[in-house]
């Protein structure tokens, strides 16, 4: 199904006041015409942001926007998500779904991926059977051992849907914490059980 | 002839500032231009004080774009959304790399250079350095020791403003430090087994030109353990050309500054063998422009005062400017970076830490000192790096979703160790800057790079990945990975040499004071003018010869030799 850039964006305007989802987080005009996502599949990134990163005592994923972010993020190639691709490759042996530069459309293979695995439409079952879904996918592209010489697309997508949590206000300072001028270095401080960590800690952000 | 000012600085960054500070408070008349745009301290730090959510890429940036305009400066892990405007559109300004050259050139082009992103690590050189070719053939001899400048290194010292410890080290001398910074509890505990077992190794915090005092007369305050230097600090907490040198030469009204001026050439008098000006182009209209004065400093950065001699050919001097030797361009050096060990310490998981502090630990040189024990090399290697707890980013490695992984990031991470080597590059006629075959978008003919790390660097790195495990197992700390390659040439960001220092006019470039052998009112003193590399990072030996060239330039002017 293919749409009109002005149809998208005053869709996904109509989208974004029925889900919530504050339109200015994001700002999907940065997009081209190419990149643009069908309804689905950007219902589909909130849902499945939402999975990775669900409400606790802070909101979850794709409450905070980070479906739209990760669709930025994707069409922008962060994280390398534009390289040309190394796979993609589906266990049914379809060709992986590419875009004209060569580079996976990782939106386009994980809404293969989970509607095969859920026999047709992912989003049309219910919300328990699509969180086992997609650890399910988690866990095969998490295999014990050594890293996969050829990481599962989902690595990229996960990767950025955590970006895209623990820079928001939410993921950084109301899930973690986050203060701009620590004004001190305490060197050797007791770590409390419990204690949340630093959104605001660089280095660690870095080197992870 | 009547000149428009006494002295030009080509260049703003680390070494143009000092020249333009000291040429100044020493009477003369300076117009210091630089290529890139003009950031004015505090007002133009843009994005300093911006979260990741205030940013349109959460701080990561627009990859698309970067691919197209920063296609090498964004693999420098000081390169984000934050600090983007701090470095040099790769597009707009094309280098040219020989066969089987891979070259990384990191590069600031903004009033301030390089010394609003460099690293600001600290280290004095020592005669193991200076008496380094000699000592094994490689090179050719440096005209100067330790005792022509260490009261140079005293005085860039003090007015910079370095954090350290002193520990008596003969490879890496004590200088005038303000209080250090202090090791983390992982630090601590691998600095006290190192003394122990290898009492000759020592790992101290890193020297670092953040200040732990303000220097309030200079309207510097101390450093905020923020860790987001190469934004820009308002503080004036980190030593730049903003916040030290620049506030220091306007003070004293001689100073002229010229911005988004690219200098395409100097002028050459051969009746009178001086320069006797440059000429620009400035980049925001194209137009050109001159300027003459009686003395000129170059301060471009290493390949670029280079560049500028090339470009300075003329009917006399065919070869360049001031290379009537015939060694301009060549034994150019990067120091060959690789990291060398990643280790996890467990048994710290009950301590915690709580600012950023801004710099690393440093393990200087142990090798080939008063004995040459390298196996396969003759010159130096050290290790920066420093222990941290992992953060959220770890959740990109690893399985799981759901709550209890939210739950599960929502805490530090395991104490990690890191070492990165950085191995001593031996000057090679081979390594060397030519002009390009093609010219910039201004019409200047563009400056090609030819570099190869050699057996030596190899020998050396698989050498420092061997010691770099050995000190962490004993430490307590279980070794993850290690790597003995070296990265891409200009991977340490400490590109120098071309326009080297020797003794001999026939061989070299400088003399021992940073000035031409051919050109006596001509100095060169950023990198190009380093005989060879040693293992530390070089800025502060490049201020210290700054300040130490400006001394004597006015020495000699005022003798009437210049």
């Amino acid at each position: 199904m293919t749409i009109e850039r002005r149809d998208f964006l005053s869709g996904a305007a109509l989208l974004a006041l029925a889900l919530g989802i504050p339109v200015a987080a994001v700002r999907l005009s940065d997009i081209a015409d190419d990149d643009m996502p069908s309804p689905r599949q950007r219902l589909l990134a909130r849902a499945v942001s939402q999975i990775v990163i669900p409400r606790t005592a802070t909101p979850g994923a794709g409450e905070v926007g980070v479906g739209d972010f990760l669709i930025l993020a994707l069409a922008h190639g962060l994280d390398g998500s534009r390289e040309p691709a190394a796979s993609g490759a589906t266990p049914t042996g379809e060709s992986p779904p590419l875009r004209r530069d060569g580079s996976l459309d990782h939106l386009v293979w994980l809404e293969r991926a989970l509607d095969r695995r859920s026999g047709g439409d992912f989003l049309g079952i219910a919300p328990p059977a699509r969180a086992q879904m997609l650890a399910a996918l988690d866990a095969e592209a998490y295999p014990p051992g050594p890293p996969p010489a050829d990481p599962s697309p989902w690595q990229t997508i996960k990767g950025l849907i955590l970006t895209g949590y623990y820079t928001s206000q939410t993921g950084a300072a109301q899930e973690l914490r986050y203060e701009l001028v620590p004004g001190r270095f305490d060197n050797d401080i007791p770590l409390t059980p419990g204690a949340r960590a630093w959104s605001s800690d660089w280095t660690a952000v870095e080197f992870g | 002839m009547e000149h428009q000012f006494d002295a030009i600085v080509v260049g703003s960054g680390i070494t143009g500032g000092w020249a333009a500070k000291e040429l100044t408070e020493a009477g003369l008349t300076v117009l210091m231009i630089e290529r890139g745009r003009k950031i004015e301290h505090q007002v133009d730090y843009a994005t300093e004080t911006k979260a990741p959510w205030e940013m349109p890429f959460r701080g990561l940036g627009d990859a698309a774009r970067y691919a197209r305009e920063f296609a090498v400066q964004r693999k420098n892990r000081h390169f984000t959304e934050f600090t983007e405007g701090h470095f040099v559109n790769d597009r707009d300004n094309p280098y040219e790399t020989g066969a089987d050259t891979d070259f990384t050139w990191f590069r600031s082009y903004q009033l301030g250079g390089r010394s609003l992103t460099w690293g600001r690590q600290c280290y004095r050189w020592s005669d193991y350095d200076f008496g380094a070719n000699k000592r094994d053939g490689h090179g050719t001899d440096w005209p100067i020791r330790y005792a022509d400048l260490a009261q140079w290194y005293d005085k860039v010292e003090d007015f910079v403003g370095v954090s350290g410890r002193a520990e008596g080290l003969a490879q890496l001398p004590d200088g005038h430090f303000q209080p250090p910074m202090a090791l983390n509890c992982v630090e601590q505990a691998v600095r006290e087994t190192i003394s122990t077992q290898w009492p000759e190794r020592c790992l101290t915090v890193g020297r670092t030109a953040n200040l732990t005092e303000a220097k309030e007369t200079e309207g510097r305050s101390q450093c905020q353990y923020r860790s987001i230097c190469a934004r820009g600090c308002s503080y004036g907490a980190y030593f730049s050309t903003q916040s030290s040198t620049l506030p220091a030469a306007t003070k004293t009204g001689r100073l002229t500054v010229v911005t988004d001026a690219q200098v395409a050439k100097m002028d050459y008098d051969a009746a009178t063998r001086r320069v006797t000006g440059v000429r620009w182009i400035e980049t925001e209209t194209g137009a050109r422009k001159a300027a003459t004065a009686r003395l000129v400093f170059l301060n471009a950065g290493a390949f670029n005062s280079v560049h500028l001699m090339l470009n300075s050919a003329s009917a006399a001097m065919p070869g360049g400017l001031a290379n009537s030797s015939g060694v301009l361009g060549t034994h150019i050096m990067d120091h060959a970076n690789t990291l060398s060990a990643i280790a996890d310490f467990p048994q710290f998981s009950g301590h915690t830490s709580f600012g950023n502090r801004p710099t690393g630990i440093v393990i200087p040189r142990f090798r080939n000192l008063d004995t040459l024990d390298g196996n396969g090399f003759t010159r130096g290697y050290s290790y920066q790096g420093g222990a941290l707890q992992s953060g959220w980013t770890r959740g990109k490695r690893m399985a799981g979703t759901g709550a209890a992984f939210k739950d599960e990031l929502q805490h530090v991470g395991a104490w990690r160790m890191v070492l990165v080597t950085f191995a001593e590059s031996l000057p090679r006629a081979t390594n060397r800057l030519t002009l390009g075959k093609r010219t910039d978008p201004r019409g200047v003919p563009q400056i090609e790079i030819a570099f190869a790390h050699g057996a030596e660097e190899r020998a050396a790195l698989v050498d420092a990945k061997e010691q770099a495990a050995a000190m962490l197992t004993a430490a307590g700390g279980v070794v993850r990975m290690g790597m003995d390659r070296p990265g891409p040439g200009g991977s340490a960001i400490h590109e120098m040499g071309g326009a080297r220092m020797g003794w001999d006019p026939k061989t070299s470039v400088l003399n021992r004071f940073s000035q031409s052998h051919d050109v006596a009112n001509l100095f060169v003193t950023d990198g190009a003018q380093m005989s060879s590399s040693a293992c530390q990072n070089p800025s502060l030996t490049y201020m210290a010869l700054t300040a130490r060239a400006c001394d004597y330039a006015v020495a000699q002017m005022k003798l009437g030799y210049i």
